[in-house]
């Protein structure tokens, strides 16, 4: 047996075998590769989305600063809107004026005036705001001329813009002959411009008048019925001096400006990620602000998980901790089921029914006293969010009631043994050891809220502002739009390959590196804090 | 001693218990405040859309509703009455009036205060079909690719960085927001690839978007097969790919499909992905009135979901309108319970079937 | 079929009314009912030298050194955790499929071929390398595909000979009397012994040299065990047998030759009474007589 000659036993003991080969690989592991393959699938449609939504949108930032906000700027826009922001301060300070009418009003109303009494004796008021309000009537006439002045500039390079894109597109179709013939507008902005920074100083002239007023309508106040308005009246009298104060540096703004300084590349980041503006196709100058979007998708958001956590968790430990089993066989699968509920129903459900339910209900006297009740419009951020938040719910139930069966029975046991209650054991024992489990849980609900389109497209009202934060609490039954929903909104009726187009990519962007952030940091609690030893 | 015996076990008469029953009473009523709410929505949308797909007259089922292609609504007064008609009926119906108008030589009839409305009339048929066309789609792309994904992780990969890596992608593909799959379907199918708004675009969107869903679902029901079977299988002498085929795929294949059913569910729910690569808001030819087949994978098509935005966003709230309104919600809901329950229910006897 | 010496009941040895385990000192195995067979030497099938193994950088065997002959029941013996299983599962590369497994050093020949040359393909190996699982397990599938299953892979399609290999395994494992009407039934409708011998039947369905079996009576109920054993005893006839086990008593029954194994390392290699009457380690003589420690 020790000869290494094979007899005939050995030879028939065949465990070598020459099997067909493919590129020099066995045909098994031609399968391996092939499977493999599938797997990276999911690693090439993730890297693939990072490219292709990089590849329409990254140019936004190039674009946006070389031409819209250039344009913005030599065509001198931004050197009137200077002057336009001193007549929103004004304007402003008119509201100011007007919220103090509105409290007088209603004092007098409450002494038992009628409305054409009360009105009566707010008169001399009126006459006051009126003429507080055409104090800067001199400047908004210079508002007006400029504006139409350079909005004509701006127009030629619009045109100018059309006729590059179409020779470009002449030459991408390889017609150089066409190409050349396409005429290009020279447009020498300096020039157009002049008259208008020739005309600094007739501004400057009404702008001393405007001064004057306002100065000297701060001094004569009119009369207010409580000693509260009056100091509120005091007040805006201080504000308008302040205001008149600002004057001289807006003039100076205005002589030091330059159409021709360059706009650096930053700005154009800044006034994507910090912009309080989202304004498109506006006959003025558009602006690509994504805060607006971002507050509305946020407070959105905030609603749904507001709802969704208390209920969510707490159907969670129900299910799992104090439910009958007869109880949790069937209740169970009906948040399972609700899970499967298509957004877009439960979009039109809010348009349909929720919505005017929820005003019919914040009509109700008693419920007069919450922040923002009566509700406005009908559909707002608290209607979109009382959807998402039945969305919500189902991903958290399943994945906390997940993190609280793993919970090692032992853990439990345990604590009964040592004559802990039921209550106790979950509160103290439980619930502790599954909370990992159950925030990440509460962070997939986010990203599940915050990605959703249908219900906010659908609900939330879509309205491009920040809500007025002033209002407290009452800012979230305010019309909002998100960053999904303008994107669902916006890209069918935008121009390929326009600003407005990688804008709306810009957003896409930040809403996928912001779901991976959601779920980065999901993954990470629940890796960090594993129960051990279970 | 005392007389009576003291009993060091009795329940202390304190606060406690009262105060564990209040709490559990909150948890109890956080749990049904989710049941109702479900059953809120669900009721409302079938009560109302039950009036529009069901009839009180046989065979009780609006059969126009479901066959139609929509139409605009025309509604109208005419000899005093209040009419409303279809597109196709109004003009028919007003041109044999003028007809007879004139044959008995009385002036042309008049109809007044004439109202039309989009989408209103007709049916749904298009939308439903473009739907199941979608989801058939776009479940065979997922399952190939998913199901051979989940053999790799759960039968080849050894646990390395690579592996590790998939794994990471897959969770992370997972919570990409469906309209960003929306995006990308459009800047590389519809745009880049040059397949403009067609059903292969709308395919491999909802597919790319459900691959995760399918991963999970088919490695799951793939790791279930006890290890026992690839154990004996190999120890026969037989090749990896024999022992998947034959050991391990037949048993796995149930809970594939059943869990995968779940994934059907979110294709056939999802709007915002389909919107700008597979969805139009009217066409007038169904899926298979095409000169070449060719043109079938390229064309795009109505779909439920997208419908159901265009009626209730583009069209007022009225009594005309709330017919197809609640009609579509109704169908549509109807379609993904049956799947999503269907599959529930599979997936609870399947597991009690299969126990090794 | 066949007749051999009459064995007694492995029940029997367990009997509660049998004469009490003799005193420490006393050699615990003479209650042990021993196969007489005197063993006689044979060809060596299975060779291994200098075996080091490692699960990632945990090594499970150190310098093993075993030639196992042919047509004899060879045991493994030893406490958990010694290498016993692992050392088996080299013999047909079954390890092969565990991440991070690796032989460091030396090798394993089967009749001369080193079964990790380039040129050796597992699949052909573990054909003629069979192996029985510790937990019995039937495919989910009827008696009969059960017993194929292996064939069918080797792509024989023929009736005749199908049914001819399953008549010819189930009565090598002396399963067929009791499953012969219903060779069409699920294999999971059987008892736990009738499993584990269906797998033994389908093991040698693809008539292997050397069938491998891992604590295959683990677990069943002594009379099980007590079938499995006699018909371990028939299998030695045409195939050579290793067995892993953890009873001391059924080695005593069922083996030839028994090597005992202790962390890792291989420490007595013997005949089995020689290993139970007279170990030559202190160690062994420890085990045997279950005063380990």
């Amino acid at each position: 047996m020790e000869s290494t000659a094979p007899s005939t036993a050995e030879a028939s003991f065949v465990i070598t075998k020459a099997r067909t080969r493919v590129f020099g690989l066995s045909w098994d592991e031609v399968i391996q590769f092939f499977f493999a393959g599938n797997a990276a699938v999911a690693v090439v449609v993730l890297a693939l989305i990072t490219i292709f939504l990089f590849r329409e949108g990254a140019d936004f930032f190039r674009l946006n600063s070389s031409q819209n906000l250039a344009v913005y700027r030599e065509a001198g826009l931004e050197y009137v809107d200077i002057v336009r922001d001193q007549e929103k301060d004004h304007a402003a300070l008119n509201r100011y004026l007007a919220d103090v009418r509105l409290q007088a009003l209603k004092y007098y109303r409450k002494q038992g005036l009628t409305y054409p009494e009360a009105a009566a004796k707010l008169a001399a008021f009126d006459d006051y705001a009126g003429r507080y309000s055409d104090a800067i009537e001199p400047i908004r006439s210079k508002i007006s001329d400029w504006s139409d002045f350079v909005t004509a500039i701006k127009t030629k390079f619009g045109v100018r813009a059309d006729q590059l894109a179409e020779r470009e597109q002449l030459l991408a179709a390889g017609k150089t002959a066409e190409a050349a013939k396409v005429k290009i507008d020279v447009v020498d902005a300096r020039k157009e411009l002049q008259p208008v920074l020739d005309d600094r100083a007739s501004y400057q002239e009404a702008a001393q008048q405007a001064a004057q007023q306002l100065t000297a309508l701060a001094r004569q106040l009119p009369e207010a019925p409580t000693p509260e308005l009056q100091k509120r009246l005091q007040r805006f009298a201080e504000l308008t001096r302040q205001y008149v104060a600002t004057f001289p540096a807006t003039e100076k703004k205005l002589e030091t400006w330059d159409a021709t300084k360059p706009i650096p590349f930053y700005v154009s980041v800044t006034s994507f990620l910090f912009g309080r503006e989202w304004l498109t196709a506006s006959f003025w100058q558009d602006w690509y602000g994504i805060l607006p979007l971002l507050v509305g998708s946020l407070m959105v958001s905030a609603v749904a998980l507001v709802l969704a956590v208390p209920l969510g968790v707490g159907a969670a430990v129900y299910v799992n901790q104090i439910a009958r089993p007869f109880e949790q066989r069937w209740i169970k699968p009906v948040i399972e089921f609700i899970s499967a509920f298509p957004s877009v129903v439960l979009g039109f459900f809010g348009i349909a029914v929720l919505g005017e339910a929820l005003r019919k209900l914040s009509q109700v006297p008693w419920l007069s006293g919450l922040p923002g009740f009566p509700i406005a419009e009908r559909l707002n951020a608290l209607t979109a969010g009382c959807l998402l938040g039945l969305i919500a719910i189902p991903t958290i139930f399943t994945l906390a009631e997940d993190a609280l069966n793993n919970v090692p029975r032992s853990f439990r046991e345990a604590s009964y043994a040592l004559g802990a209650s039921r209550l106790q054991t979950i509160v103290k024992i439980t619930i502790p050891a599954s909370l990992s489990g159950i925030i990440s849980a509460v962070l997939l609900g986010f990203g599940r809220v915050i990605g959703e389109t249908m219900v906010v497209l659908l609900c939330a009202g879509n309205r491009i502002a920040i809500p007025d934060f002033s209002a407290g609490l009452g800012a979230f039954v305010q019309p909002v739009h998100t960053m999904t929903g303008i994107i669902a909104q916006e890209m069918g009726e935008v121009v390929r390959g326009s600003i407005h187009y990688r804008a709306l990519f810009m957003v896409g962007i930040v809403l996928f590196f912001l779901s991976l952030l959601i779920n980065y940091a999901a993954q990470k609690i629940v890796r960090r804090y594993r129960i051990s030893g279970g | 001693m005392a007389d009576r015996e003291i009993n060091p076990f009795a329940t202390q008469a304190t606060w406690f218990p009262r105060f564990e029953k209040g709490v559990f009473w909150i948890f109890r009523l956080a749990t049904y405040a989710v049941l109702l709410s479900g059953f809120a929505v669900f009721g409302t949308i079938v009560v109302k859309g039950a009036g529009t797909v069901f009839t009180t007259r046989a065979p009780f089922l609006n059969v126009a509703f479901l066959t139609q292609a929509p139409e605009t609504l025309y509604v109208f007064e005419y000899d005093g009455a209040k009419h409303e008609l279809g597109a196709k009926d109004y003009r028919a119906f007003r041109e044999t009036e003028e007809a007879k108008a004139k044959a008995a030589g009385k002036p042309a009839p008049k109809f007044e205060s004439v109202e039309s409305i989009v989408y209103s009339s007709g049916g749904i048929f298009p939308a439903i079909v473009g739907t199941i066309l979608l989801v058939v789609g776009s479940m065979a792309i997922a399952l190939v690719l998913g199901v051979a994904s989940a053999i790799y992780l759960s039968e080849y990969a050894k646990n390395g960085p690579v592996v590790r890596f998939i794994r990471l992608a897959i969770i992370n593909l997972a919570g990409v927001p469906s309209i960003v799959f929306g995006l990308f379907g459009y800047g590389m199918f519809v745009i880049f690839l040059g397949w403009n708004v067609s059903l292969l675009a709308g395919w491999f969107t909802l597919a790319f978007m459900v691959l995760p869903v399918v991963i999970t679902a088919s490695e799951e029901a793939l790791r279930a097969v006890p290890r026992g079977f690839r154990d004996a299988s190999l120890a026969l002498g037989s090749t990896k790919w024999q022992t998947i085929r034959k050991a391990v795929l037949p048993y796995a294949l149930p809970g594939v499909l059943t869990s995968s059913i779940l994934g059907v569910a979110r294709v056939a729910g999802e709007t915002a992905p389909i919107m700008f690569t597979a969805a139009y808001v009217v066409r007038d030819r169904l899926p298979w009135q095409v000169s070449q087949v060719s043109d079938f994978f390229f064309q795009g098509v109505m779909a439920l979901p997208y419908h159901i935005y265009v009626v209730s966003s583009k069209i007022p709230q009225n009594v005309y309108t709330e017919r197809v309104q609640y009609g579509a919600a109704f169908v549509f809901l109807m379609l993904v319970a049956a799947i999503a329950t269907g599959s529930i229910l599979l997936r609870n006897r399947l597991r009690g079937r299969y126990q090794w | 079929m066949v007749t051999t010496t009459p064995v007694m009941p492995a029940s029997e040895s367990l009997d509660p009314s049998a004469p009490p385990r003799p005193a420490a000192n006393q050699r615990l195995f003479d209650s042990i009912p021993m196969r007489a067979t005197p063993v006689t030497p044979a060809r060596t099938v299975i060779d291994i030298q200098n075996l080091d193994f490692f699960y990632g950088a945990k090594q499970a065997l150190f310098d093993v050194n075993l030639a196992l002959e042919e047509k004899r029941v060879t045991a493994f013996i030893g406490p958990s955790g010694c290498g016993k299983s692992t050392l088996l599962r080299c013999l047909n590369r079954m390890n092969d499929l565990i991440d991070g497994t690796r032989i460091a050093r030396g090798s394993i020949e089967i009749r001369g071929i080193d079964i990790h040359r380039r040129d050796v393909d597992p699949i052909e190996l573990r054909k003629r390398v069979g192996m029985v699982f510790q937990k019995s397990n039937p495919f989910p599938k009827s008696i009969y595909e059960n017993i194929v299953y292996g064939l069918r892979l080797q792509g024989v399609r023929d009736k005749t000979r199908l049914d001819e290999v399953v008549e010819r395994s189930l009565k090598g494992a002396a399963l067929w009397d009791e499953v012969k009407d219903r060779l069409h039934e699920s294999g999971l409708g059987l008892s736990g012994g009738q499993q584990q011998r269906l797998c033994i039947a389908r093991a040698i369905a693809v008539e292997p040299e050397v069938i491998l079996m891992d604590e295959p009576c683990s677990a069943l109920d002594p009379i099980a065990t007590a079938k499995i054993e006699e018909l371990i005893h028939d299998l030695k006839r045409d195939y050579t047998i290793v067995i892993v086990t953890h009873s001391m008593q059924q080695a005593a029954r069922v083996s030839d030759k028994t090597a005992f194994f202790y962390m890792g390392k291989l420490v007595e290699y013997n005949d089995t009474r020689t290993i139970f009457m007279h170990p030559a380690n202190a160690q062994t003589e420890a085990y045997v007589s279950g005063r380990f420690g």
